[in-house]
């Protein structure tokens, strides 16, 4: 653990408090366990010639697991705009929370601690301002999920690579798994890999077009600044399968193994040692 | 649980959750007839968007001002070397091309990607150096409200080291109720199609 880390989790608890007291008199609901991330780098996948190879990440809470269907209801019970039966489709597809019961009944295909999925990105973000919360970034949710079990780079985590990519290997389960089954890595996040997928803040910064025969080198036409985009690593075949999944979708999708978590800024300025 | 759960919706007026209603700015004149504060915005309005953004004169702008007006708008950025000029001189040519009537009604709007450097001051200078007229509608908007726009529009844009964007080349056109009737993308595809989807959707209203 570095210091910056050590310093971080000393303040974690005030954070927290903070956090509940910001979040005002808005809800009963349980304030979900956030893990303190330290700062760190991420290393986008493809970038510009003109981008900076490594992406610094500044210290931010993140949610240890994703929200789960029992935090969804919560957030629909209070936001009646975001119900089933009651969401624009501008802001959700026909298959928003389809497979639950009913509006403010999951029901048994959408147990309470399994993670909410057929949601949309601007479902996500709705949630995420309601618990006083955002969306974490492409960087901070990548350099998160960059982590093995047991040391902070998973590339060479065996164990991890395993589950993962025996989960990429499997059809997506008709009943999602509990989100606690999934086991905490290296920061103490759980699911990140290996449960379901999950959105992030930018997923719309991916400028490829989705027509395969027009990638390979980007349309200037289309996109302006393109034509200077590169693979970075080409071994990371998970992070190839994120990016592909965040270039497809709309803002109003919704998909039976796409999900969520928050994210805070850390406002308070640090404990001086 | 379920004790909570009710407390909560009983509760649920007061916490928020409800839509706003469709036109809450007062003191401004209805443009077109149409009675905005009773009427809601329809299924596909992109006017439904709470996404705040401000004017190159500082005023604070939501989207559903425009209502009752056709849109033609684009996302840019004021530092733009290469696509965003020809996008912005297209509008203008759509622009010239319309019929005096369609033209008068017809709202231009550009809202940049820049949110640091694109400050309202700055896209007031960006309008007296393209000598836009008042029907040109510049705005600014935080990250979190550029970032929903793109998303409703389908732009995808990424900011680079040098500062610079890269992004979608889109001009999208908007119906009188903020719904997209035309997506025009790249910067080949020429402004004829633009201006008779524009001038088609305004017959007979």
């Amino acid at each position: 653990m570095n210091p910056l880390q050590q310093k971080f989790h000393s303040t974690s608890t005030a954070l927290a408090l903070v956090g509940l007291m910001l979040a005002g008199p808005i809800f009963v609901k349980a304030e979900a366990a956030m893990v303190v991330m330290p700062a760190g780098t991420y290393v986008p996948l493809l970038r510009a010639t003109k981008e900076a190879a490594r992406i610094t990440v500044a210290p931010f809470l993140l949610d240890e697991c994703p929200v789960t269907n029992a935090d969804f209801l919560v957030f629909v019970t209070v936001s009646p705009k975001w119900r089933r039966s009651e969401v624009s489709g501008l802001f959700a597809d026909s298959s928003y929370l389809e497979h639950w019961s009913s509006d403010l009944e999951p029901g048994p295909h959408a147990p309470p601690a399994a993670p909410v999925v057929q949601v949309s990105w601007f479902a996500a973000r709705a949630y995420a301002r309601w618990a006083g919360k955002r969306l974490p970034t492409t960087a901070e949710w990548e350099f998160a999920a960059s982590a093995g079990y047991t040391r902070p780079d998973g590339k060479n985590d065996d164990a991890l690579k395993k589950d993962l990519y025996g989960w990429l290997a499997r059809p997506v389960p008709a009943v999602l798994p509990d989100v606690a089954t999934a086991a905490p890595n290296f920061f103490g996040v759980r699911g990140l890999q290996g449960l379901v997928w999950e959105w992030v803040d930018d997923f719309n910064t991916s400028m490829v077009t989705g027509e395969s025969r027009a990638d390979t080198g980007l349309d200037r036409d289309l996109f302006c600044g393109a034509g200077s985009v590169g693979a970075k690593d080409t071994t990371d075949y998970a992070a190839f399968m994120r990016l592909a999944l965040r270039s497809s979708l709309k803002a109003n999708n919704t998909t039976t193994s796409l999900g969520f978590r928050c994210a805070r800024d850390i406002s308070l300025t640090p404990v001086k040692p | 649980m379920k004790n909570i759960l009710l407390l909560l919706f009983l509760s649920a007026p007061l916490v928020g959750g409800a839509p706003l209603p469709a036109d809450d700015h007062t003191g401004k004149p209805a443009c077109c007839g149409l009675s905005a504060a009773a009427v809601p915005f329809t299924k596909k309005s992109l006017y439904q968007s709470e996404a705040g953004f401000t004017t190159d004169a500082g005023a604070s702008f939501s989207l559903g001002e425009l209502r009752g007006h056709p849109v033609v708008l684009a996302m840019f950025f004021t530092s733009c070397g290469y696509a965003c000029p020809l996008i912005v001189s297209d509008m203008q040519a759509i622009r010239a091309q319309l019929p005096a009537e369609v033209r008068d009604r017809t709202r231009f709007v550009l809202v940049s990607f820049d949110t640091i450097r694109d400050t309202p001051d700055a896209l007031a200078k960006y309008r007296a150096m393209r000598s836009f007229e008042a029907p040109w509608v510049l705005l600014h908007g935080n990250a979190n409200s550029v970032r929903e726009l793109a998303a409703l529009l389908g732009v995808k844009y990424q900011q680079e080291a040098d500062g610079a964007f890269s992004h979608s080349n889109l001009i999208t056109l908007l119906n009188p109720e903020g719904e997209v009737i035309h997506q025009r993308a790249g910067l080949q595809g020429g402004i004829g199609e633009t201006v008779a989807t524009l001038t088609t959707s305004c017959e007979g209203k």
